[in-house]
């Protein structure tokens, strides 16, 4: 997996923020339309795309995508 | 792998019963204006729960689900030789509620009665266990109920909770069938370590009620919880839900040789829409053939599956002929089972309300 696919699958959960504006620094959780709704999203997603599931404690101690993505990462190995 | 295979028993009929008072998520005052609500209602799926008054418990509506039930199929309580409550809101700490129901339903005193408390898995862990014991051929008639109030140990005020969870109380009669044919297949499955997804940590021996316990907090911004209410941890069950509920189901496809093309209905716990299509598509089973009833009841724990056969299912279940049912119970334990039964000319009788 590489960290550029991951912000684009990251990016395409989001209705209201434009895919160009997400960035591996981006801290998600300070975006204006995240919610637990769009944490139950990203959780879809990653278990989709690679076969992982991520917990709520995963999303609370991630700031930005490119902690999560090493969250991700490291649960696959 | 446990797996469970019993025969010569059969469903027999079915019945539920609701609080009569409605709570519509559009006018919830947690929400800031509707549209807030409206995108928990499309995502969910789950439109309005019902709710009973801070009078009524689990056993009440029980009551007139169980009476409802034995007068159209004819039993009376006195044949009923088994008798099953899944049910966590129990009455009282002590005794089990099954016991105060065996009086109050007037059921044998030699009647085989036990409580069974399993959150969302309990319908289907009921019935393996209420089959089970009727397979031996001794008890011919059984009544098992799943029955929840999940508003009354939830906080109004925790928003994570109030839209999704509602009340209901069903029963489903067992017969035992020596010339039948079908058998009943269960796989089960668990995992302690996500005890603390969905709990209550005050009220039991390890963390008994204090005045503390009852103190309304705070926890987080807009949401407020006691000691002693129901947490659900939405992200963790959620990558809970859409992993094992899935997993359960293939398993039993697969280690009883079953034809989905031949599966009429699938039956599923009614946790969110969301999480329930992921399952269903996880196991290709087409729209039509699984009925949902959250947009009208919410989750109402042990009595999801019932209550959808109830009120989506009556025709199909009391025509003559069998049909071809999976079904999948998954949640609080954290714990799931998964069952394949054939069901038809069920005595059916119309949802009740309380």
């Amino acid at each position: 997996m590489n960290i550029e696919e991951f912000i684009e699958n990251f990016a395409s959960q989001l209705d209201e923020t434009a895919p160009e504006e997400i960035t591996a620094e981006t801290r998600f959780k300070e975006l204006d339309e995240w919610s637990s709704l769009t944490a139950l999203s990203i959780i879809a997603m990653v278990d989709d795309e690679y076969d992982v599931i991520i917990k709520g404690n995963d999303i609370l101690k991630s700031d930005t995508i490119q902690d999560l993505f090493a969250v991700v990462e490291k649960k696959r190995r | 792998m446990s797996q469970l295979t019993i025969n010569h028993v059969r469903l027999a009929g079915m019945s539920a019963c609701v609080p009569s008072t409605v709570e519509d998520n559009r006018t919830l005052p947690i929400y800031k204006d509707e549209n807030d609500a409206l995108k928990v209602i499309a995502s969910t799926g789950i439109e309005r729960h019902h709710k009973v008054d801070d009078q009524t418990t689990a056993s009440d509506l029980t009551v007139k689900a169980v009476e409802a039930l034995l007068e159209k199929m004819g039993w009376t309580a006195q044949e009923v030789d088994c008798f099953a409550y899944v049910c966590t809101s129990r009455d009282y700490i002590a005794p089990q509620t099954a016991c105060i129901l065996q009086d109050r339903l007037q059921l044998r005193s030699d009647c085989c009665v036990f409580d069974l408390p399993f959150g969302c898995s309990g319908w289907v862990y009921g019935m393996s266990i209420v089959a089970s014991l009727m397979s031996h051929g001794t008890f011919k008639r059984a009544i098992l109920v799943a029955a929840e109030t999940n508003t009354r140990n939830r906080n109004p005020r925790d928003p994570s909770v109030r839209p999704l969870f509602g009340d209901a109380a069903t029963a489903t009669a067992l017969e035992y069938a020596p010339d039948s044919a079908r058998p009943m297949n269960f796989m089960f499955g668990v995992d302690g370590s996500g005890f603390d997804a969905v709990w209550a940590p005050y009220g039991g021996i390890r963390n008994p009620v204090t005045t503390e316990a009852l103190e309304e907090k705070e926890v987080s911004p807009g949401t407020y919880r006691r000691g002693v209410d129901m947490i659900v941890n939405g992200m963790d069950v959620f990558g809970f839900a859409i992993k094992q509920p899935p997993r359960s189901l293939k398993e039993l496809i697969e280690t009883f040789n079953i034809d989905v093309e031949s599966v009429d209905l699938l039956l599923l716990h009614q946790a969110n829409k969301f999480i329930d299509e992921k399952i269903r598509k996880a196991v290709k089973i087409p729209a039509e053939k699984t009925p949902y009833c959250l947009e009208e009841y919410g989750n109402v724990t042990s009595a999801s599956i019932p209550l959808t056969m109830v009120t989506r299912c009556g025709e199909q279940l009391s025509a003559a002929g069998e049909r071809h049912c999976l079904a999948c119970g998954f949640g609080v334990g954290l714990a799931w089972a998964s069952m394949e039964f054939y069901a038809g000319g069920m005595t059916m009788v119309d949802v009740l309300d309380y």
